[in-house]
């Protein structure tokens, strides 16, 4: 829970000046907590404040009519940023679920593409995961992203280029011909 | 011809399937007694799952994956794996450290692959997934990579490394893109004859998009030794 108590109040605030460039920092800070300690709530708190940071950053959803959907949203983190050192587990999950709820709210006013802000978000974050480290397993059971999605989305990145590799492709291809004649 | 095993893990079958290159396994099998070997839990997750929801996405691999283990090409082989995958995932969970706190880096589907390997005794694993493969074959690149990524110091509890390698043994890993490689190699896409050379480097990005943990770099590598 430490993570949330240092980080909610943070994200709230962002969100209320509508500071994308807070939002993304504190949203690069919570994804290294989440490696750290891999909790569920991180997790969660890690997908909220990506998600948040891109709503900021869409000048469509911060229009006049989007407004109501915007106060709920930040309504819910003040709930949780009351409730947090008192709350259990489950409690804050629903209270992660209420935000989500009015994120979803936000988009049906004006909504462009097949996949949801949200959804996007919980493929972004369980890719970065797995970019950090993290088994495919593990970021697609904390997100519920199936595997082959965050596969998908990993293979269209650099993120195999950014890891030099113990072995060179001749070893690789060495081992593989082994295969064939061993 | 003697049996050649390969334990394969469900991204593998999953995108070979769905970029239509999985006639490579009946390939392998047939030129070269390779048989595929997966647990029950990749055949769930692969198989199962998507045909009884009905999940359209994954319908077509499915199938084809389906067809596969009918044709005896891929075998799904039960084993009791629970015991040793706890204890193991146990084992690969406790060995770096970040401000005395454990990095939780495989989960329960990668561990057992590592497991059936160990008990059927095979020395070959076929996986897409790159954390467990270089927890196999590099674990210090590992450290080097979360220390990169998070800014910290990794510590590593040598005693938890040295029993992972001793529990997983010898085991060689491999990658779609390799046997890609090797089919290429073999004349599997001769059949395109002057396109062959174009349709291998196809068939790579193919597969590089689908997930397999081969980098940009390693495939131009790959494609200027290819006449």
């Amino acid at each position: 829970m430490r993570t949330l108590f240092e980080y909610i109040p943070r994200i709230l605030s962002a969100f209320k000046k509508r500071d994308q460039r807070r939002l993304r920092k504190l949203n690069d800070s919570v994804l290294r907590e989440t490696a750290v300690d891999s909790t569920k709530i991180n997790f969660r708190l890690a997908i909220i404040s990506y998600v948040l940071s891109k709503i900021v950053s869409k000048p469509r959803l911060l229009s006049e009519d989007c407004q109501p959907a915007l106060s709920a949203i930040e309504y819910s983190l003040v709930k949780l940023v009351k409730k947090m050192r008192i709350a259990d587990e489950r409690m804050i999950m629903d209270l992660f679920s209420e935000i989500e709820t009015n994120v979803s709210l936000l988009e049906e006013r004006d909504p462009r593409f097949v996949i949801g802000l949200l959804s996007k978000g919980k493929l972004k974050m369980a890719a970065t995961f797995y970019a950090q480290g993290m088994s495919l397993g593990i970021a697609a059971e904390m997100t519920g992203i199936d595997k082959q999605e965050i596969l998908d989305y990993a293979g269209s990145t650099m993120m195999f280029d950014r890891l030099t590799e113990e072995k060179t492709l001749k070893e690789r291809m060495k081992i593989a011909r082994q295969l064939l004649s061993g | 011809m003697k049996k050649r095993d390969v334990i394969v893990d469900a991204g593998v079958l999953i995108s070979l399937t769905s970029s239509c290159l999985d006639n490579l396994l009946y390939f392998f099998a047939e030129k070269y007694n390779l048989r595929f070997i997966i647990p029950p839990s990749v055949e769930k997750e692969a198989v199962t799952v998507p045909l009884k929801k009905n999940i359209r996405k994954y319908l077509f691999s499915a199938i084809r994956i389906k067809n596969a283990i009918d044709a005896g090409v891929v075998v799904v082989v039960d084993a009791k794996l629970e015991e040793d995958t706890k204890n193991l995932m146990k084992t690969a969970n406790s060995i770096f450290f970040v401000r005395g706190r454990p990095l939780h880096l495989i989960h329960k589907g990668e561990t057992e692959m590592l497991i059936l390997a160990k008990q059927l005794g095979v020395e070959y694993v076929l996986m897409d997934e790159r954390t467990t493969r270089i927890l196999i074959e590099a674990p210090i690149l590992l450290k080097k990579h979360f220390e990169r990524e998070f800014h910290v110091n990794v510590m590593v509890n040598k005693k938890n490394l040295e029993k992972l390698t001793h529990e997983i043994g010898p085991l060689r890993t491999l990658r779609t893109s390799e046997l890609v490689m090797l089919a290429y190699e073999k004349g599997y896409f001769k059949s395109f004859e002057s396109l062959e050379k174009s349709v291998l480097e196809a068939a790579l990005y193919k597969i590089k998009y689908s997930g397999c943990s081969i980098g940009f770099r390693e495939i131009k590598e790959y494609m200027s030794g290819v006449r």
